[in-house]
């Protein structure tokens, strides 16, 4: 999973009948740097994440990708590649410092 | 499956309900030159690795499946420490 800062929604008019239920988050993944400097920034490419838990904007979550991201729905099928599978309460991160820099 | 150097833990309280007890940590995936590469990822761990080690992460969630119910969304899971790696510099 990677981590990602919730920017906004999407809404759907029209849906397949699989997805009732389902919330559309605009989340941006969030880089090493920025996940160090903890101030709310992200920097990856954002996407867009189907979710069951209503986080709000600004709040880290972490998104399950792949053919793992439909398995909330089974035994439906349902066309979904990124999953929001938490939301993030707190962060301890650490990365080691680079040498020579 | 890749390396990655275990960077720190998250913790979360609203989760998806398969993920309940869950030990969450944050790895970053290393090349074969030992160079961080992507985003930080939270893996899942069962074995215990501590901060700044190496660890082997699959991408495959069927142990996940077995472990937590066909519907959780798990997936990327530590299968095990590294001891050394020969050949490539990590």
């Amino acid at each position: 999973m990677r981590i990602g800062v919730v920017r906004g929604h999407v809404v759907l008019s029209i849906a397949l009948p699989e997805l009732r239920g389902t919330r559309f988050l605009i989340v941006e993944p969030v880089t090493a740097e920025n996940l160090a400097k903890n101030d709310g920034s992200g920097g990856g490419k954002a996407l867009i994440v189907a979710d069951q838990l209503g986080p709000g904007i600004g709040q880290l979550i972490a998104f399950t990708e792949g053919s793992e991201a439909a398995n909330p729905y089974w035994p439906n099928l349902a066309p979904v590649d990124a999953y929001c599978a938490l939301i993030i309460n707190d962060v301890d991160y650490r990365p080691p410092v680079p040498q020579g820099e | 499956m890749f390396l990655a150097r275990i960077d720190g833990r998250i913790t979360s309280t609203i989760k998806h309900e398969t993920l309940e007890g869950a030990c969450l940590l944050i790895g970053q995936r290393l090349e074969a030159d030992g160079k961080p590469s992507g985003e930080p990822l939270v893996v899942f761990d069962r074995i215990g690795a501590p901060r700044g080690a190496v660890v082997l992460v699959s991408t495959d969630g069927d142990i996940q499946r077995k472990l937590r119910g066909n519907t959780t969304p798990a997936r990327l899971t530590v299968v095990g420490l590294v001891d050394f790696v020969a050949g490539a510099a990590v």
